[in-house]
């Protein structure tokens, strides 16, 4: 049988047996959503939330003491400004390219723009990354350049202590920390997002294959 | 305002409730996941609602809020074990008008566009809608030549898979 055949069993295909009244309808505009892009809003603001509360504890809890005794406190500071200057301005542009989502666009356009949050969210987690490796390059350069800046840091005093053998354990310690945090962190973030995006991703691929064509 | 605004929406929407229904039996298969995308299809409509200016019918503008939800939204639930597959389910015909032979064209046609991708879908609902190509292309977002070639690829893959 031809499809125009099946167009006119499609046609005359009976009204929905399940049909809801006015009520039931308004009950349902009352519910919450749970559309993956309320999840995308959820995720992202909880990574912000997540690189601002690592940030804020790590130089409120005591932590940068011992960078006072080397008088590294101004370098971490105006590092910190920096920061958040970049943290608002990553939440300005997550809110701006959030708020270009809307169901009333075309299918691609829609796509595109949750594509485009889920980008910003992860130019963010890059960023932090990078900011983490850039700030413990700099603060080694300062503490190697610092007399005894590692004995002050570690709190060892002892002068026995072999300082080409704690110079070593120092960099390979902050070395191994820091590419498990970021291989665990991309590894959370390739799944969480992997696993949302997965099918906007296939359906992105489909819709756009055909365009270098036409 | 609001009052007024809630009562056209629920007019406008009970009234075409039937396109929303056709969509969620494509992209879901069970009645769980039909009532889920329903939902969040009513959800999505209803939020846009106040934008919707009339340029177009409402059913067309529906067609558009309502496929993008299917299609990009919405995520599938886990919650379908304990639910009738759809397969089981025959659809209730009026007895003046009943016949078999078309209960059965009718479910194998559902069948067979479920087997489809979702852009796939997309586009044979809306042919079988009878969209012009003009109107597919700018719900979809893609170019008319585009949705032409992308309309030939489904109606012939799903021609194999209603006629192996």
């Amino acid at each position: 049988m031809e499809l125009d055949n099946y167009k006119t069993i499609w046609k005359n295909q009976p009204e929905e047996k399940n049909k809801l009244s006015a009520l039931e309808i308004y009950k349902m505009t009352q519910s919450k959503s749970n559309s993956i892009v309320k999840w995308i809003l959820i995720i992202g603001l909880l990574e912000f939330v997540f690189w601002f509360a690592v940030n804020y504890l790590g130089t409120k809890n005591g932590a940068l003491d011992p960078f006072e005794k080397l008088n590294l406190i101004n370098f971490i500071d105006n590092f910190n400004y920096f920061h958040y200057v970049v943290v608002v301005l990553f939440l300005l542009l997550f809110y701006r390219n959030f708020s270009l989502i809307t169901t009333v666009d075309d299918t691609k356009k829609l796509m595109k723009n949750i594509l485009l949050v889920r980008k910003t969210v992860k130019w963010y987690v890059y960023y932090n990354l990078i900011n983490v490796v850039i700030f413990s390059v700099i603060l080694n350069i300062l503490i190697f350049n610092t007399p005894d800046g590692i004995n002050i840091l570690s709190g060892i005093e002892n002068e026995s202590f072999n300082q080409e053998h704690m110079r070593s354990v120092f960099i390979i310690t902050q070395i191994v920390v820091i590419a498990v945090m970021i291989l665990i962190l991309w590894l959370f973030y390739y799944l969480l997002y992997g696993i949302l995006l997965k099918k906007l991703n296939k359906n992105y691929k489909e819709l756009t294959k055909l365009n270098e064509i036409s | 305002m609001q009052i007024q605004l809630e009562k056209n929406f629920l007019n406008d929407f009970e009234k075409n409730q039937n396109i929303v229904h056709k969509i969620c039996r494509i992209y879901t298969t069970n009645q769980d996941q039909h009532n889920d995308l329903f939902q969040e299809i009513t959800i999505q409509i209803w939020k846009n609602y106040s934008k919707f200016r009339g340029e177009s019918k409402f059913s067309t503008w529906m067609y558009r809020v309502s496929l993008n939800t299917a299609i990009t939204l919405y995520r599938k639930s886990n919650r379908s074990i304990k639910t009738q597959d759809f397969s089981d389910v025959s659809f209730k015909i009026k007895a003046e008008d009943y016949d078999d032979t078309k209960d059965k064209q009718l479910k194998a046609l559902y069948d067979g566009i479920r087997e489809l991708n979702d852009i796939e879908k997309a586009l044979i609902f809306l042919y079988l809608e009878d969209k012009p190509y003009k109107e597919i292309a700018k719900t979809l977002g893609i170019s008319e030549v585009n949705a032409r070639v992308k309309m030939n690829r489904s109606k012939e893959k799903l021609r194999k898979i209603l006629n192996p």
